[in-house]
This record gives structure tokens, sequence and C-alpha cells, in this order.
């Protein structure tokens, strides 16, 4: 089953939330996850959840170029319709 | 570290051979004299000040040594090969905060005064040990030595473009004794790996999810120091999973998977890291169908 970009966005805010024990109730594709206060150890630890949650593999060498949420969405989805 | 006394043998063995060739290593190829080896003459005096706050900054960090030291070799006090290696270690270590020392007074940007006044202040707060156990600590290492080893090249480079050939020197030599120090580290784990590769990879995924470097809450200004240095070296998140995370896991022959998995079954067994999402998932997947 594909989950659509809204659901998606939705998946990453309540992962992060989860993770980083913190609310995060304004997230939009464009924010930088950085600028959430999520370092790259703990964006690999959502990646994780939501690769489990989705049933997906994202490969190690897209995620240092993740910067944003978007960045994110967009290779899950790519990894969705595999 | 398990405690099992054939095993405790058979490791103690291996780190004793493995600390023999990193130290006849270190004797031939790397051994250098920050008071003689270092071109002082070559520094670049009106060096950007944001440089200077570079080399200021690792000379801080590298001046809590003392407690590094007797708290880090105190947990690994029981296995003689590494307990050796903490001693040289520390030698090697003393060496760069004398580099950076002797660069910041023989520069003139810094006078004994602040320098010294820096250090007493310092002295005022202690390091902390950021985990408890031996294997804990020793993956610790990969990571905090690597990193450290990453910038140092950054910032070499950075200091190679600025025309300061004193500095790019210093930051070269402390570069080339941090890999060294994370490949002993590396080359451990993958011996508590082949004892007992679970519990390794479950410390393995705590470690890096509890990772911070040392200067954390002990070194004044921390925080802006470190955007200085992110700015200077141009570091990203990106690098540090491109040439820290990734490449300590592929030196390992560990798969994001497999610590993502260990994280998981900390998880279960009550010792946790994973979400509930990631429990609504594993229930789905345990509970048989009855439709």
């Amino acid at each position: 089953m594909a989950f659509s970009r809204m659901e998606l966005l939705e998946m990453f805010r309540k992962t992060a939330s989860e993770i980083v024990e913190r609310d995060f109730p304004n997230i939009s594709e464009a924010t930088v996850i950085s600028e959430l206060g999520i370092d790259s150890l703990g964006m690999l630890e959502i990646v994780g959840s939501m690769e489990r949650q989705l049933k997906v593999q994202i490969p190690d060498e897209s995620l240092a170029g993740i910067q944003t949420v978007k960045d994110l969405i967009e290779l899950v989805e790519k990894r969705q319709s595999l | 570290m398990s405690h099992c006394p054939s095993t405790d043998t058979a490791r103690q063995e291996r780190l004793y051979n493995m600390y023999k060739v990193f130290f006849d290593k270190a004797e031939q190829e790397r051994r250098w004299n920050p008071l003689r080896d270092v071109p002082y003459d070559k520094i670049r005096r009106d060096a950007p000040e944001s440089l200077i706050v570079v080399a200021e900054t690792f000379c801080l960090v590298e001046s809590f040594l003392p407690d590094y030291v007797a708290k880090g070799i105190n947990v690994v006090r029981p296995y003689f090969g590494q307990a050796w290696f903490s001693a040289n270690w520390a030698y090697e270590e003393s060496k760069h905060s004398v580099a950076l020392m002797e660069y910041l007074l023989r520069s003139g940007r810094r006078t004994p005064e602040q320098l010294f006044d820096l250090q007493n202040r310092l002295m005022a707060v202690s390091w902390a040990l950021p985990f408890e156990t031996a294997r804990q600590m020793t993956i610790y290492g990969c990571f905090q030595e690597m990193a450290t080893f990453v910038i140092y090249v950054k910032q070499e480079q950075r200091s190679k473009e600025l025309g300061d050939e004193c500095l790019a020197t210093i930051f070269r030599l402390n570069a080339r004794d941090e890999i060294a120090h994370c490949r002993f580290y590396e080359d451990v784990v993958r011996v508590l790996l082949e004892e007992d590769r679970e519990a390794t990879l479950r410390d393995i995924a705590f470690v890096a999810k509890h990772f911070a470097m040392p200067g954390v809450g002990i070194v004044p200004d921390y925080d802006d120091r470190v955007q200085v240095m992110r700015d200077e070296g141009r570091v990203d998140r990106s690098v540090f999973l491109q040439k820290v995370f990734f490449p300590i896991l592929k030196y390992l022959g560990v798969t994001r998977q497999e610590l993502q998995q260990a994280a998981w079954g900390c998880h279960t067994s009550g010792t946790g890291v994973a979400t509930p999402a990631d429990a609504a998932v594993a229930s789905a997947v345990a509970t048989p169908r009855t439709e």
C-alpha cells in the first residue's frame, strides 16, 4: 500500500516526536531536519523506524544527502514505487 | 566486556598482540616532536580569527587529557593490551595540545595569561565517562577518534587554503595519530563482535544513539566554537554520515539494518531505544491472522 505525501509527512512528524521526545506541530516538507534539533544519527533512527513501518529500505548512500523533510519523503516515495 | 575466564585469556593474548603491532608501527612511522617537527616559522600571523578559534577549541578539548586518561584507562584496566594502548594513546594525545598551545603562543594571537587563565577555567570542571563499560567506551572511541580525524583533515585543508603552513602541519600530524587510534579501537570491536555479536551490536546501537563529542558541556562557549569549526571546515551532517558513521560500520562488517534490529531487540527486552510505531509493526507481524 503506497502512502500519500501528506501521510508520509505525518508519519515523519509522529516518528520524530517519539524518537526525540518533543512535539513538532509546524513541520512542512520544506523543514530542514537539523533545524528541528535532530542530528544525523537521530535522523537515521527516524529513517529506520519509517523503513520498518513502510517495509521499504533506503540505500545507505542516499541518506547523507537528506537535508529536508522533502528529501526524505521523496526517497521513501521512490522506494514505495519499486 | 564479559568475564568468562577462557574468553578473557584468549582476548588478553589477542589484545596484547594487537597492541604490539600498533606500538611497533607507531614507533617506526609516527613519532614526532611538537617542539622540533612543526614549522613555527611558517605561522601566518594575520590568519583570520576564525582559524585561531578552531586551533584554540581543539587545544581546549585536548586539555582534558588528564580526565580522559584517568577515567578511560581504569575502564580497560583488566585488559593488558588495551590498558597499555591507553597509556600510549595518552602520550600521543599529549603532543596535540602542546603543539596547538605553542602555535597559539608563538603566533602572538593568544598571550600566556589568556591561555593559562582559560586552562584554569577548564580545570574547574571535569569530563565524565559517557558510557559505563569497556566495550561501550571502545565503541565510543571508534566514533570519537574518526570524527576528530575527519575534522582535523578538513581544518588542515582550510589552513593550507589560508596560507598557514604551520597550522596545517599540526593538523596533519594530529590527524595521523587520530586515525591510528580509531583503527585500534575498531580492531578491538571486531574482536568483541566475534566473541558476542548480538551484545556488541546492541552496544554499538546504544553508543550511536547517545554519542556526543567530548567537549560538549565542558568547553566554554562550545556551541559557538563548533559553529565556527563547521563553517571553517565546511562540515555538515552529511560529512558525519559519509566520513564517520558508515565507514566505521563498513570496517566492522556491520549493516545499518543489523544495528536497527539490535536496537529493536533492546526495546523488546525493556532496555529500549525503538519507538511505539515500531512496536505496532512488530505486534502486527507477531499476531497470527485468523481470517
